[in-house]
């Protein structure tokens, strides 16, 4: 064999060798503390803390769910809360029966921003990609603009405006403060997508009888899919994942969502490790299922066959 | 089925003009081309025209109303563009239909219609297909169709045959010219292309930098351009342009740079004797197998034949000329010539305004 075609026959290999090991890293890397969350969660206390640790649990304990699921048929009293022990499965850290009404907030109020953050976005995408308006350079800038102050120093501010309004702990305050995080993203994320869209198309619409409403119904809507739904997950899972806001603005249940119920399970003195990692897979279940219903979604090339080409 | 008339419109972007003070007046019926260099306006006309860009002044007309603030969905136009524009999501029939879904005509009325225009394009068995299936002939087929469904006022088309290959582009003419015909309706095309703007237009109206040149029959705009730039544009090869002064001589007046000395037309040349001037010779005006006296001399320095004719370049004094002859003529380079014009087909320009200067008389 020549040392030219010893090349030909494993330099192939090699490079999918390479490309094989760091795809693992990257794997590894960004799904590693999901798999120990919840292999975690299925875990009792002792499996957990072992050294080394446990990647696959050696007993399945579905009792932390079981006390997830039940917490709120129990009642937590100053006698049993100690009687629980941690070590045991179905330990209920205070506060445990809240997870699932927090879940529920945590929905309302996502899925509400998700909405309300499309509906705004898409007209002000729209009036910015599209129609050639004065001002629309800057009505672009001083949208993206608000996204330079970091969320930290709005706090205080934010806090007294939403105190004067009357609506510290509900879900409207956080609402309106997570449409004011998301819209300027999702505006700017649409508006790029609006301007692939041939100008050609919009002009059609408009000569084939379409008012400026018409034009975004029939044409840039259904052109825009994988960029309406990455809009709505990003709403949606911005929402979801929220802490600092929440922490503020709300202050018990009425409104508290779930990243702050989740962090009140970490105690002074006792903390269940599993507990709180079998609320957190509870907490990633529902970006998962999205991403898992619109992944196909989120393939772009629709607009392939519009123009010349 | 409208007369179309622009009244001063002009259009700034910013510190930009794009089109100045346009005065136009289409007939009804009339099939008239935009014909210009890109980026002379004329797209951006049609645009106005189509209501898909506000004016900076000026007003415009269709029949007795005034559109000027009528926005596009309002103004019943259909357009053709260069790239085609079908909606990817749509099929070849709810592409041709979707004007009409629109205007909320009942789904027989437009089934029919769909059907109609598509057995007249040639495209009923692609009906069921999507925009990517298609091959970019077929493509234009269906956005033809889809704007002559509609009934239009007017049908704007922006340069629809650029991106096809020259065989269809030809036949598409054709039946663009066709439609014309049988539609009854107002054509506005724009394009850069002078084949398609000659064989097309009832009227041409040439545009340089946003300002309107000329507004004429093709015959016109190709026989008698009112300036240098009208005269060059259209054309192929383009016209010759050379730099002398009118003389008086024994044999009447001539134009002359050193050796190369034309006979000029009485008509035009009268009195003017000593004014320096541009004249443009179409190549195809020359001719230059000839013992007449008053012929001029030259060199062939490039024979390139086309097949249906040769162009040959002369080199005569310190110019070269292009000149068009018959296929049959054997030239080869190196050749001597001679070479005279019709008087009758020499162009004159003022060479500081660059305007054709007329005959007095």
């Amino acid at each position: 064999m020549s040392e030219r075609s010893f090349l030909y026959r494993w330099q192939p290999l090699g490079r999918g060798v390479i490309l094989a090991l760091f795809s693992l890293l990257l794997v590894a890397y960004v799904a590693g503390p999901v798999a120990w969350l919840v292999s975690s969660s299925l875990q009792s206390e002792a499996d957990i803390t072992a050294v080394p640790p446990n990647w696959i649990p050696p007993k399945v304990m579905w009792g932390n769910f079981e006390a997830i699921f039940t917490a709120g048929q129990r009642t937590v009293t100053y006698e049993n809360r100690y009687q629980g022990d941690p070590t045991a499965g179905r330990f209920l850290p205070s506060g445990a029966e809240n997870l699932l009404p927090s879940v529920w907030n945590s929905f309302v109020v996502g899925l509400w921003v998700a909405v309300i953050n499309l509906l705004v976005s898409i007209t002000a995408a729209y009036a910015i990609a599209v129609i050639h308006f004065r001002g629309r350079q800057t009505a672009l800038y001083s949208i993206l603009i608000t996204r330079v102050i970091p969320d930290i120093a709005l706090i205080v501010p934010l806090f007294l405006v939403v105190r004067n309004l009357g609506l510290i702990n509900t879900k409207l305050s956080l609402i309106i403060t997570y449409l004011a995080v998301t819209l300027p993203f999702t505006i700017f994320i649409l508006i790029s997508y609006f301007e692939q869209i041939p100008r050609d198309l919009y002009r059609a619409a408009r000569a084939d009888g379409c008012s400026h409403w018409q034009a975004l119904l029939h044409v840039y809507l259904p052109l825009s899919v994988p960029a309406l739904i990455a809009s709505l997950m990003f709403a949606f899972l911005t929402s979801w994942n929220e802490f600092i806001f929440a922490l503020i603005l709300t202050q018990n249940i009425d409104a508290q969502t779930l990243p702050i119920v989740i962090s009140g399970f970490v105690m002074d003195f006792t903390t269940s490790f599993s507990f709180v990692n079998a609320a957190g897979v509870i907490a990633i279940v529902p970006p998962v299922v999205l991403a898992f219903l619109f992944e196909k979604y989120i393939v772009s090339g629709l607009t392939a066959g519009a123009v010349k080409g | 089925m409208a007369r179309i008339r622009c009244e001063g419109v002009t259009k700034r972007y910013g510190s930009v003009l794009a089109v100045s003070a346009l005065d136009l007046d289409i007939a009804d019926r009339e099939f008239m081309v935009f014909l210009g260099p890109s980026g002379c306006g004329k797209t951006t006309t049609l645009n106005i025209i189509a209501g898909l860009e506000q004016i900076s002044d000026g007003e415009i007309w269709f029949d007795d109303r005034r559109v000027t603030l009528i926005p596009p969905h309002k103004r019943e136009i259909a357009m053709v563009f260069q790239s085609y524009a079908l909606y990817p999501q749509k099929t070849v029939y709810q592409n041709i239909a979707f004007g009409l879904r629109m205007r909320g005509e009942p789904a027989g009325r437009i089934a029919a219609k769909v059907k109609a225009a598509a057995e007249e394009l040639e495209i009923s068995h692609l009906l069921d297909r999507r925009p990517q299936q298609l091959s970019g002939g077929q493509r234009q087929r269906v956005a033809l169709g889809r704007a002559l469904v509609r009934n239009p006022a007017a049908f704007l088309m922006d340069e629809p045959l650029s991106n096809l290959d020259a065989a269809l582009r030809v036949s598409m003419r054709t039946l663009i010219k066709k439609l014309h015909r049988s539609m009854g309706t107002t054509f506005i095309y724009v394009t850069h292309d002078q084949a398609e703007a000659l064989t097309l237009a009832d009227r041409i109206t040439v545009m340089r930098n946003g300002v309107v040149q000329q507004v004429d029959t093709p015959e016109g705009i190709y026989n008698r351009p009112l300036n240098r730039f009208v005269a060059g544009f259209l054309g192929s090869p383009q016209m010759n342009f050379v730099e002398g002064e009118i003389r008086e001589g024994a044999t009447g007046y001539v134009f002359a740079r050193g050796e190369f000395v034309l006979k000029l037309s009485p008509d035009i040349a009268r009195g003017q004797s000593g004014r320096s001037v541009i004249i443009g010779l179409r190549p195809e005006d020359v001719d230059f197998i000839s013992n007449r006296t008053e012929a001029c001399a030259g060199r062939a320095m490039l024979v390139s034949p086309l097949g249906s004719e040769q162009h040959i370049n002369v080199q005569t004094g310190d110019i070269e000329l292009i000149v068009r002859a018959p296929k049959e003529a054997r030239i080869v380079v190196g050749d001597q010539l001679r070479m005279t014009v019709d008087p009758r087909h020499v162009h004159l320009f003022d060479p500081a305004t660059e305007m054709a200067i007329k005959s007095s008389s």
